[in-house]
């Protein structure tokens, strides 16, 4: 591209007398600047990506973007190659000026976790954004097939997309065959299915509400979330509910530290439920916090206990 | 004024048997099946007692330290105890062993707690005793620094853990169940009846230090009594269930306004204003918009601070 450029100058030079060779040179740097601008845009992928959010971090990870990538939230953990990669402070509070030192050609954002008046920011430095809008589990693969076409990596895009469209699709269909005809809706609106409660936290208590992808994957399970009455996406919940609504299945997050120990006094408390008495408490990955490629192994892992 | 005692523990016991039938769902206690067994015994009992313990702790630790430091807008947690306790809470949890497995964090609050008391008290220490306003600028000196030091550690880490447990170090009763229990009662008890015993001390301290000198105290081994009082009641209310905000301040001045500011019958007065008001304040915090929770902490302050104000402007409150 820019080999042609030089080219072209050198012909139009020659031709022309000096007065119009100035003139016609000018214009014809204003209008390849200005196409190249364009063309870097649309045409020529990002060379320094710098993401944001862990769950975009995993997804330009698998897209096969990794060795573009120039800068990660001190978050992103997974794949092992992200910790390497420098860091440029949180995903509420990134740090300006570690961001501007990296020099990125396109910084990617989410909806979810990065504040908005940093994209601002951004923006008005001339730092161009791509932001991810996704945040449910039926919005993952076109989120994913939309960041693709804005990176120049379509068909990978689509590849990773499918195969996130499938696995959703898969346990749909499975979901279906397995349980009989759904039963009219029972007196208190319930569906057929386990009842569900997917724990975050244990003291205090912060469970997985309405709108996550933990949610969306119960669901997709044929399962019903207690939680999914609450008002928020992660709720500060009441014991006394729980042992009301009495879940079948209890998922615990894993964490960092041992999470069996840390929740072994919620449990105890609540004893009387079934999961508890049945045995049907679970330690389950992380891989369904972040809506990434990996949710296709948390939801595989849910089914696993849930089926 | 006796009148005015009984009416205050009559409607002190109602407001705690109302706090164990009434809640999200409300349980009738001629009427029990297994399940409401259960939640009455294990999951609001424990609460309740826990909210009542440590509304008596903040309130008789407030109208002592109001008194000590004869300042009116002293709060058991301007020394610097509670920001230690959550700073050592959040310590205990980085180190990353989690070696009492649950009891990591109330035990490191505790730890926390007693050890930043000990330390105000030597910086409170002079001359061969507590001086007051030393006490309270280095209380505030150091509830400063640990207040940054904990900010710190939670915007470089990593650990969603840490965010989560400080989060109950910011007021939260769910956590309550027996088994802290039977710990905090006798700290806070020990606390109590050493503060209710040096009430008449306290009165004279109050006056002026010559004054209690001259009326026949030890001005400062009663100092130091109180003091020791103070940090037994705090750092066991801290690990309880975390820093809960306003009833320090509050109720010692509520209690005033109702009965008069005669220590003897203030601490006690405002030990059991301070229980009936926290069991108020978590009641209403886990049954407004359920199954979600307020943190009590807030529940007290947005219910707490409109009622001082309105006390403030009717009478001269502030005075101790």
């Amino acid at each position: 591209m820019r080999n042609d450029k030089k080219e072209e100058f050198f012909i139009f030079g020659s031709l022309t007398s000096e007065r119009k060779w100035y003139i016609l040179s000018y214009l014809l740097l204003l209008v390849t600047s200005q196409l190249s601008l364009l063309t870097a845009v649309y045409a020529e992928p990002p060379d320094r990506i710098l993401s944001l959010a862990p769950s975009t971090t995993e997804i330009l990870f698998a897209m096969g973007l990794g060795d573009r990538i120039v800068g990660v939230t001190n978050f992103c953990d997974y794949p092992g190659e992200a910790k390497k990669k420098p860091k440029i402070g949180g995903m509420s509070n990134p740090s300006l000026e570690a961001v501007i030192l990296l020099k990125p050609d396109i910084v990617i954002m989410t909806t979810d976790g990065n504040p908005k008046e940093f994209e601002e920011r951004l923006r008005s430095l001339k730092i161009k954004t791509y932001v991810f809008k996704a945040r449910r589990l039926s919005e993952l693969p076109q989120g994913i097939r939309d960041m693709g076409l804005a990176l120049g990596v379509k068909e990978r895009a689509e590849t990773l997309a499918k195969e996130i469209e499938d696995a959703i699709n898969k346990f749909k269909v499975r979901g279906q065959e397995s349980a009989p005809p759904h039963p009219p809706l029972s007196k208190g609106g319930q569906r057929g299915g386990k009842k569900v409660l997917f724990i975050i936290w244990p003291e205090p208590l912060i469970v997985a509400g309405p709108g996550t992808a933990i949610d969306d994957a119960i669901t997709l399970l044929d399962g019903e979330n207690i939680a999914s009455k609450a008002k928020v996406p992660y709720p500060k919940y009441s014991i006394e509910e729980i042992i009301h609504q009495a879940p079948d299945v209890i998922f615990i997050g894993k964490g960092h530290i041992d999470m069996k120990k840390v929740s072994s006094g919620l449990l105890k408390r609540i004893a009387v439920v079934p999961a508890v008495k049945n045995g049907a408490v679970f330690y389950i990955s992380d891989s369904l916090y972040r809506l990434g490629p990996r949710v296709i192994e948390g939801i595989e892992e849910m089914a696993k206990y849930l089926q | 004024m006796k009148k005015k005692i009984i009416i205050l523990v009559i409607l002190s016991i109602t407001i705690f048997v109302l706090s164990l039938f009434m809640g999200p769902r409300v349980i009738n206690p001629f009427e029990l099946d297994g399940i409401e067994k259960e939640i009455l015994f294990s999951i609001r009992l424990p609460r309740v007692m826990v909210a009542v313990l440590m509304g008596i702790a903040l309130g008789a630790s407030g109208a002592v330290l109001q008194g000590i430091l004869r300042n009116p807008l002293a709060d058991p947690y301007i020394l610097g105890i509670s920001s230690g306790a959550s700073l050592s809470a959040a310590l205990g949890l980085l180190s990353g062993l989690y070696i009492f497995g649950r009891f990591t964090i109330p035990l490191s609050a505790f730890i926390g707690a007693s050890v930043v008391s000990i330390v105000v008290g030597a910086f409170g220490w002079k001359r061969g005793g507590l001086w007051p306003e030393r006490l309270l600028l280095a209380g505030v000196g150091l509830s400063f620094l640990f207040h940054a030091a904990l900010m710190l550690l939670m915007s470089i880490s990593t650990d969603e853990g840490l965010r989560r447990a400080v989060l109950w170090i910011f007021g939260d009763l769910s956590i309550a169940d027996w088994s802290l229990i039977p710990y905090g009662f006798v700290f806070i008890i020990t606390g109590f009846i050493i503060s209710i015993s040096r009430a008449k001390a306290l009165n004279a301290l109050i006056l002026g230090d010559e004054l209690a000198h001259s009326l026949g105290f030890s001005v400062q081994r009663e100092r130091m009594l109180l003091f020791v009082s103070i940090a037994f009641m705090t750092a066991a209310s801290v690990s309880l269930g975390g820093i809960i905000g306003f009833i320090g301040l509050l109720m010692p001045h509520i209690a005033r306004f109702l009965i008069g500011a005669d220590s003897r019958v203030l601490i006690p007065a405002s030990a059991i204003c301070g229980g009936a008001f926290l069991c108020i304040a978590d009641l209403i915090g886990k049954s407004i918009m359920p199954p979600m929770e307020i943190p009590s902490g807030i529940v007290t302050a947005l219910i707490g601070s409109p009622y001082f104000l309105y006390l403030l402007r009717r009478r001269d409150v502030l005075s101790i």
